[in-house]
């Protein structure tokens, strides 16, 4: 069945249909939480928030957007608004780390991207660098490079202008290739 | 070595601004041709190829147990 026809039938009542569309989108909301967070048990509680909010405005969704964007959307709120009551990063700092930082010689890294779910100790890495960075720069390139959003759908979700949305994910990139270029250059 | 180090500088700070952009030929055709004979700003190119794609390639999976709980706690456990 098409999203737009349970979409109506979950307005009109049907559980089943909104039952239906929380299987359809809950490995990705998971997902996408948890790359924010990086946190199972957060990623799990936000998850949980972002489909209370779906069952509880549904009816008043208007099919503008895809459920799905509006779904990121409601995450990135979440996680912008948890960010700001913890408050822990100090981005000016970072943000002369990444001009001042010279590599003297870019090696190769010795890793395969594939197999990066059978590395432990990649993913601690990866983890790692990209908690580093403040959540606004770290959902921009989660939208952007990882799930795959354009420029104008990232700014969309992430309420930031194209422009803005460009030089965060510039920074956001250079910096985790940085961070991890610290660990995994391999001596030569 | 000087202007060979800012060419540098140039080439790898556009490609982590426009790496998955529909690039403009004409206007970048120097950057370019750079990058193909520069052998550091290739690895830098490689590398941010990797980066990105350990992040893609990094998922966890929703387990049964909080698939059930969320269809709990919204009330619509069949
Ligand atoms: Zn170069």
């Amino acid at each position: 069945m098409h999203e737009e026809e349970l979409i109506k039938l979950a307005q009109s009542g049907d559980k089943k249909a909104l039952s239906e569309l929380v299987k359809r989108h809950e490995k990705t909301v998971y997902n996408f939480a948890f790359k924010i967070c990086r946190d199972k048990e957060r990623a799990e509680h936000t998850m949980q928030e972002t489909f209370l909010s779906m069952v509880k405005s549904i009816s008043q969704f208007e099919g503008k957007s895809k459920l799905s964007t509006w779904l990121y959307t409601v995450i990135t709120n979440h996680c912008l608004m948890a960010a700001r009551t913890s408050k822990k990063h100090d981005w000016d700092s970072l943000e002369e780390e990444i001009d001042t930082y010279e590599e003297k010689n870019i090696s190769s890294w010795n890793i395969d991207p594939e197999k990066v779910m059978e590395d432990k100790e990649l993913k601690e890495q990866l983890d790692k660098a990209i908690s580093k960075l403040p959540t606004d720069y770290r959902i921009v390139f989660l939208l952007r490079d990882v799930e795959g959003m354009s420029t104008a759908e990232t700014g969309e979700i992430a309420n930031l202008s194209v422009p803005a949305v460009k030089s965060r994910l510039h920074r956001a990139r250079s910096f985790l290739r940085q961070e991890l270029s610290k660990v995994l250059q391999y001596e030569t | 070595m000087k202007p060979k180090k800012i060419k540098c500088e140039e080439a790898k700070k556009y490609l982590s601004i426009n790496l998955g952009e529909d690039l403009d030929l004409s206007h970048c055709l120097e950057i370019k041709k750079h990058i193909e004979q520069c052998p550091m700003c290739k690895k830098y190119f490689e590398t941010l190829e990797i980066t990105i794609k350990c992040y893609q390639n990094y998922n966890v999976e929703l387990s049964d147990e909080c698939h059930h709980k969320l269809l709990n706690k919204l009330g619509l456990e069949d």
